[in-house]
């Protein structure tokens, strides 16, 4: 077996309970998924030393996003020391966008609280996971929307900036929320609000064609090509197919790069992902339009292998993410 | 702090097999390490079993009921059982609401509100200034709960006169500054007045308070849809079916289940309600009103009903003998935000719960219904209790802002106030609304003998659906070890849970034989 057994059971599992929920006429059994989510609530106690609660950022769209932070003491902080100014010099903000293929998980889900205090911890950060709005409810662009007006709150924070006045915000996703780190720094570029750095885990990319990797590995690894297609119809506007830019943004209907002031970027690639093909064309894609870039490729990871600390691959994601965000 | 540990045991190589993998736990599954093997083949066929038939799946997924997902390997095999044979299960979702009972009540509510839903206001945004005050008020809103426990009170007047003062510069018709408001007024009255500080209406008042609580927010529909589809699925099967309501009030929750039972496969069963409610102190006997408009609903469907109402000033002093249980009976126990009055001490008496659970036990029910506020509003240090309501009710009147509908939304305040006056105001035997977090009643319903019936997939689609037709969004229903409950913004403010006996050994008490003798 390629992964531990209890990593196994885990995605076996939630890949099991999503093929219950995937309608064939495109609808999503959407009560049945909030019952199977296995969510946790905010915990303003610090474990392990970090604490976390949850803030509306946009009372309109009841845009809701989890703020974990690193706590000072070991008692529980106050209410107003929740948003209390960040202590040393420069503290990083990790903006995070959770997986799911754009229709499932929230940032309460447990995978991801979880995962999220683990980068708190890691990074000597502040991480604030955004709720956005999921497929098919919501299309297209409804999550970048959601992850801009996540990008504003957080800029515009008193207490999340740094000593030099500055908040230094990175954007780290996996799956659908590594395309939406792609598509939120896009429209942070016009802005004046910097992004310091994108990480992307497994990001969910893809195009009209059959890659090599898709056909290769289609039903191997927890993945088929049958759900990508759902999911890519589930979330992209009517009548788009998939060479919309949304889903493949250096395919024949990407925008040029071409002088613009992209931040520098970690792609992760997990090398039985049968997305990878796609994936590295994103990297590539990078590249080709000269910005800053590294690729991390795992040969003998499968898709999920970063929400359980027990397998080497775990280790080493987290130890490039902490020296990204550090350097 | 080690940055890689989750605090909880790490990978199940080495460990004892008895023990729950901890980072299956951490991402909300409970599976022991011994049965992972287990659990991982019956992943692997059920995925067989599923590939074969890909078109049933979805379609399975809106029939079947589920039940308690983070016992995996329990999960697992009712799917497993499911996907062989798929059982069908009643459930309230088919119904019209039934409307209200009494004509003066604005009957088309449930409609209009989804209606009004369009015109909502905007909620104004806050200023800097407003936020920093907001964040200001709260500190002294505890220093001064702080120096209350003290008994430092002349320093807890002063920062009173400063809250007001601060109160002027928050919006205090939105947000923090309302619930500020109410919680500066509670401390005011514990201060001034504290014999007697709490807000007592006549029980006539306390109906027509409960009554907006109910229009204005989804959290007694909830309460009252959820119990309603356990005591349906607990009943089934049964001729004579008998229902103990430990506070009818307006007898809300009972139309929609005597409609279910009218609708019922095989024809409705003989169904008994018996309602307890204060004594009226107004010369109107409201309790045998109500039943009396729902004998006409139930006559209406062709529901044989029989009403009995049971005055008590106080849920202890209720005896099983008053509620004439016969023994073929399948009895409904029913406790809407009630229970938690059963903690009140006496020194003397000690705490009556126990006794009263004690006899229900005996009375060996089908169900018992159990919805309480998912709050810790009960422990013995004032600050603590001060703290935990005033996020508790933050949180409870921010989701009140949706309502647009007046006077509902103003009378739900009041409502919600009385409560916190109890809270903050009250000691003692005045002190009732004693609210406890689900896993301690949890602990304490095991430690009286009872055990957890799961609230499935039917229910939790059922809230959800009731939810997207008539509330405002940002509500939440969320499973929680075979429990409901319903929150604002994924903070959860309800609880609801079904709980049976565990059989004992000795035959049940309390039932009356044909000669009214106790058995």
């Amino acid at each position: 077996m390629v992964v531990p057994l209890n990593t196994w059971v885990l995605i076996s599992n939630l890949k099991l309970a999503y093929t219950l929920l995937r309608r064939p006429d495109g609808t999503f059994n959407r009560h049945l998924a909030e019952f199977l989510e296995r969510k946790v609530p905010p915990n303003a106690n610090p474990v392990d030393g970090v604490f976390s609660f949850d803030v509306i950022m946009d009372r309109e769209t009841n845009l809701l996003s989890r703020v974990y932070r690193m706590a000072d003491t070991e008692g529980r902080p106050s209410v107003d020391e929740l948003q209390k100014p960040l202590s040393s010099d420069i503290v990083p903000v990790i903006i995070f966008f959770h997986g799911g293929s754009f229709a499932h998980s929230s940032s309460n889900s447990a995978i991801y609280d979880t995962l999220c205090r683990r980068l708190v911890g890691i990074c000597k950060a502040v991480v604030v996971s955004v709720n956005y709005r999921r497929a098919p409810e919501n299309h297209y662009p409804c999550a970048y929307d959601d992850g801009w007006a996540a990008l504003k709150w957080v800029n515009s924070r008193p207490w999340l900036k740094s000593q030099d006045s500055k908040a230094h915000i990175y954007l780290v996703g996996d799956s659908s929320g590594g395309n939406i780190v792609h598509n939120v720094a896009l429209r942070a570029v016009e802005s004046d609000i910097e992004v310091l750095g994108n990480i992307l885990l497994n990001p969910m990319f893809g195009g009209q064609k059959r890659t090599e990797s898709e056909k290769r590995l289609d039903g191997k690894y927890f993945v088929t090509i049958q759900d990508r297609d759902w999911y890519w119809r589930a979330f992209l506007p009517e009548g788009e197919d998939r060479d919309h830019p949304a889903c493949n943004p250096f395919g024949p209907n990407g925008i040029s790069l071409e002088g613009i002031k992209f931040p520098k970027s970690l792609v992760v690639v997990a090398g039985l992902d049968l997305a990878q093909d796609w994936q590295l064309a994103y990297f590539e894609g990078l590249k080709k339009y000269g910005k800053e870039v590294n690729l991390l490729y795992l040969e003998r990871a499968t898709i999920g292998f970063y929400l359980l600390p027990n397998n080497d691959h775990f280790y080493t994601v987290m130890d490039e993410i902490s020296n990204f965000i550090n350097s | 702090m080690d940055p890689y540990r989750s605090g909880s045991s790490s990978s199940c190589a080495g460990k004892a097999p008895d023990q729950i993998d901890g980072l299956l736990a951490a991402a909300g599954y409970r599976v022991r390490s011994s049965e992972l093997r287990n659990v991982a083949q019956r992943l692997e066929r059920l995925e067989t079993v599923m590939v074969n038939a890909p078109s049933e799946i979805s379609h399975l997924a809106d029939e079947v009921v589920l039940h308690n997902p983070s016992d995996l390997a329990s999960w697992v095999d009712s799917l497993l059982s499911e996907l062989n044979q798929p059982v069908p299960v009643p459930d309230l979702s088919d119904l019209t609401y039934a409307q209200p009972l009494d004509p003066t009540v604005n009957t088309g509510a449930w409609m209009e509100h989804h209606a009004a839903e369009q015109h909502r206001e905007i909620p104004q945004v806050l200023t800097a200034v407003e936020e920093d005050s907001c964040i200001q008020l709260v500190h002294v809103l505890m220093t001064c709960a702080g120096s209350v426990q003290r008994g430092e009170f002349s320093l807890a007047r002063a920062l009173i006169d400063e809250m007001q003062g601060l109160l002027t510069r928050v919006n205090n018709r939105c947000g923090i500054g309302k619930v500020a408001g109410y919680f500066i007024d509670a401390l005011s009255r514990r201060l001034f007045s504290p014999q007697g500080s709490g807000l007592i209406g006549s029980a006539y008042e306390n109906e027509i308070l409960y009554h907006h609580f109910y229009e204005a927010s989804p959290y007694l529909k909830f309460a009252h849809f959820t119990a309603n589809q356990a005591i349906l699925e607990a009943f089934d099967g049964h001729d004579c079916v008998h229902v103990i309501d430990f506070n009818l009030m307006q007898g809300l929750q009972w139309p929609a289940l005597i409609q279910a039972l009218a609708l019922r496969p095989g024809g409705p069963p003989l169904l008994r309600l018996t309602g307890i409610g204060p004594p009226s102190s107004d010369g109107r006997d409201s309790l045998r009103e109500i039943g009396l408009r729902l004998a006409e609903l139930a006559h209406s469907v062709n529901v044989q009903f029989a009403f009995r109402g049971v005055a008590a000033s106080r849920l202890e002093d209720v005896k099983p003998w008053m509620l004439q249980v016969g023994p073929k009976e399948a009895v409904a126990i029913n406790f809407i935000m009630q229970l938690h009055r059963l903690l009140v001490s006496d020194p003397t008496r000690g705490s009556p719960i126990e006794a009263v659970l004690g006899w229900i036990r005996n009375l060996n029910p089908k169900v018992m219904t159990v919805v309480e506020q998912e709050a810790n509003h009960n422990q013995p240090e004032f600050l603590d209790r001060f703290t935990e309501a005033l996020h508790y009710y933050s949180t409870t009147f921010d989701s009140l802002e949706t309502c647009s509908t007046q006077p509902d939304k103003a009378l739900a305040e009041i409502y919600i106030q009385r409560e916190i006056c109890n809270i903050v105001c009250c000691e003692g035997l005045a002190r009732v609304e004693r609210h406890e977090p689900l896993a301690k009643w949890q602990s304490r319903l095991r430690g009286a003998g009872f055990k957890p019936l799961h609230l499935g997939s039917n229910a939790f689609k059922q809230a959800s659906m009731l939810l997207t037709l008539f509330s405002a969004e940002g509500y939440c229903v969320e499973e929680d070890g075979g429990c409901l409950t319903l929150g604002w913004h994924s903070r959860p403010l309800i609880a609801a849970s079904a709980w049976q006996a565990i059989p004992e050994p000795n035959p049940p008490l309390g039932l009356v034989d044909p000669y009214n003798n106790v058995v």
